[in-house]
């Protein structure tokens, strides 16, 4: 197989979320020694980006979104390790830590928007749903986040939101982190009352809206 | 039907699983299985179905799904499994009828069938809506006015003293109790203190605050209606178990709740339609209920009105009464703010699907469930107008008009017109409507449903 065989076969493996084929593909990457991040850039990012914008779309749902992470992790399995033995990184577009504020406990929004910034190409670290306001800042000054993402569903827990907001600038930190509320009992005018930086009225929303930010940033 | 003893041991006995497992290895396949088997498909060219052997398909489907995936209690991290022999003896025992308020205000919610051309039960007041304390009593005096209106939702105060009413803290107890208490006030000044109030106890997010607002000092009585809710996608926690003791040993009336999200581990309209007749079983059978609160919602959009979201309320409801009458209230978030064309097409399209399918009116929550203060009470006129309307059409009549009010406005649910708030319309001293403006915009609107088909008429 040729170099552009092979790149087209791992997009075909994120598309039709066939795990032996990307397995199968991205070995056949490394035993023809294509550059593991051009496989990766060129490969299986591709056929991510198209999945983004099928779910856009609705023409795919959570779980095809979560069989494309599947699969691409499946042949990330491969070429990470190639990619460390050549000396290269892959290029992170920043790192999240994310979750459902205390007291709330829905979870399939956030699984969404972790997933869809996973397959944007972010380090998204999922805390999970009713976290506490330190649990969110321990994890990003360990982490050196980036971001932090605060979802909250119910009218009476957006006070959730507003707490992490608070204990951040109580320990003088406020600035060093993106803060991005969403959920559906966020609106942008609360967004604005609590100092929050990005309000995301969706998954896409808040990929789109939290990469624009940190390119203004850099 | 299974004693809620055995319901509960279930939790306790079920298979061990991880909920990531449980999506991943079990329910996601299982309902892709299933949407095969049985061969269900959206048709966009008949967001309205009249297809009565595919509604019983979709029943046939959702017995079988929930036989194999049964509900997940993360308490215990067990599966709540359920043979389909004991789920359709549920189904077979559900309560085609179930009575609420009191006094002249009492009356009979019932399982319609579809093309029914009896009236709908008439509720009012969208889900659980965020109000402002300034007019918090005229706003549900205005709903309470209502002649046609059966029964109420109140909305939630998240505020007391001016102060936030945080989740499952003491202020969140009093908030409730001040919510229910001024809820019956006001339909007391209404003239109408026996008016059911149907979404039970909307300040509170947890049992406890719930059961204080439930002590009968407050106002609310076993004859009004107590939701209790899974979380997405099939969760049922013990909060949830625990409110069914509880209010099963009062004797009330439960209303069970669900919203399967459109674009979450349902997929699309196949999965969706499935789950949420899967649902309405799992009210029956796990939460006791005596009616249940349909609120499927696309996970992008938060509105329950585009095309396949119609298909999905349309089809759930005559898969369910059908072959299990149990009542329901089939609650449409939508995307157009109070008083803009686009929430009254959505409203309309949304009911004219509800009424015709056998399900119950409950009228609709605009500007995306989020705009405080939108609950304008000559909307829900216009509301139960229009689903007094679709009960005089069969369902292949309705599907046509249906198709006109979706090309009214499904291009503008990715950025809905924002609308008008109770104090825009109404006066806050005497509660009377003063924007006249408003007013002649809902006979224009009356009309031009008129000219589309639906025989909408000017309540009295």
């Amino acid at each position: 197989m040729t170099e552009s065989e092979i790149l087209g076969k791992l997009k075909e493996s994120i598309l039709i979320f066939d795990v032996e084929l990307a397995e199968k593909s991205a070995q056949e990457a490394v035993n023809t020694d294509i550059d593991p991040l051009k496989a990766v850039e060129e490969g299986l990012v591709k056929g991510l980006d198209i999945i983004g914008e099928k779910y856009e779309n609705d023409e795919i749902f959570l779980p095809e979104l979560m069989m494309a992470a599947n699969t691409f992790q499946t042949a990330m399995q491969i070429l990470e390790p190639k990619i460390s033995e050549k000396g290269q990184e892959r290029a992170k577009k920043g790192i999240i830590v994310l979750g459902t504020v205390k007291g709330d406990i829905h979870k399939i929004g956030k699984d969404i928007v972790t997933l869809l910034f996973r397959t944007a190409g972010y380090e998204v670290h999922d805390l999970g749903e009713d976290v506490d306001l330190f649990t969110f800042i321990e994890n990003a000054k360990k982490l050196n986040a980036d971001a932090i993402g605060l979802s909250a569903l119910l009218t009476s827990t957006l006070s959730g939101q507003k707490d992490v907001i608070d204990a951040l600038t109580q320990e003088g930190m406020r600035e060093k982190y993106i803060i991005m509320v969403g959920g559906g009992a966020t609106t942008p005018e609360w967004a604005e009352t609590i100092g929050a930086d990005l309000f995301a009225e969706n998954a896409q929303a808040a990929v789109r809206k939290l990469t624009e930010m940190i390119a203004k940033k850099s | 039907m299974l004693s809620f003893y055995e319901v509960i041991d279930r939790a306790v006995t079920g298979p061990l699983m991880s909920d990531q497992d449980y999506y991943l290895k079990n329910y996601v396949p299982e309902l892709n299985k299933v949407i095969q088997q049985y061969k269900i498909k959206f048709n966009p060219e008949t967001p309205l179905p009249s297809d009565d052997a595919l509604a019983d398909t979709v029943f046939e489907a959702a017995v079988d799904f929930f036989s194999r995936v049964g509900a997940y209690c993360p308490d215990t991290s067990r599966v709540m499994k359920f043979t389909k022999e004991e789920i359709l003896l549920a189904a077979g025992e559900a309560p085609s009828a179930s009575s609420f308020g009191e006094g002249p205000d009492r009356k009979v919610m019932r399982s319609r069938m579809p093309d029914d051309h009896s009236e709908p039960w008439y509720h009012c007041g969208g889900g659980i809506y965020t109000t402002s304390d300034a007019v918090f009593m005229n706003q549900i005096e205005g709903l309470a006015n209502i002649k046609k209106a059966c029964s109420l939702s109140i909305p939630s105060s998240i505020s007391l003293k001016g102060k936030d009413a945080r989740v499952r803290s003491p202020q969140e107890v009093l908030a409730t109790i001040k919510t229910v208490s001024m809820g019956r006030e006001a339909c007391k000044r209404a003239g109408r203190p026996g008016l059911p109030i149907l979404n039970g106890i909307s300040t509170a997010t947890g049992p406890i605050s719930m059961f204080a607002a439930s002590h009968p000092n407050f106002g609310l009585r076993p004859s009004d209606g107590f939701l209790i809710d899974s979380l997405a996608e099939m969760v049922v926690d013990f909060e949830a178990l625990d409110k069914v003791a509880f209010y099963t040993s009062l004797g009330a009336n439960i209303g069970s709740t669900s919203t399967p999200l459109f674009g979450g581990y349902n997929g699309g309209a196949e999965g969706n339609v499935i789950v949420t007749v899967v649902y309405n079983l799992l009210g029956i059978l796990i939460f006791r209920g005596t009616y249940h609160y349909n609120a499927p919602l696309h996970t992008k959009l938060r509105v329950s009105s585009t095309g396949p979201l119609l298909w999905i309320i349309a089809l759930a409801n005559q898969a369910l009464h059908r072959n299990a009458p149990y009542p329901t209230l089939n609650l449409p978030y939508l995307g157009g703010g109070a008083g803009t064309d686009c929430y009254y097409y959505e409203m309309a399209a949304y009911h004219t699907c509800v009424v015709t399918s056998g399900g119950n009116m409950l009228s609709g929550h605009p500007s995306i469930s989020v705009a405080p203060d939108s609950i304008v009470p000559l909307d829900h006129v216009l509301n139960i107008e229009a689903a007094q309307a679709a009960s005089k059409l069969t369902r292949k009549e309705a599907n046509p008009i249906v198709l006109k009010f979706l090309e009214k406005y499904e291009g503008q649910l990715k950025s809905p017109p924002k609308g008008l708030t109770y104090q825009e319309c109404y006066d806050m001293v005497t509660g009377e409507l003063t924007n006249a403006e408003y007013a002649k915009n809902a006979d224009r609107i009356r009309k031009e449903l008129r000219d589309l088909g639906l025989p909408v008429e000017k309540s009295a």
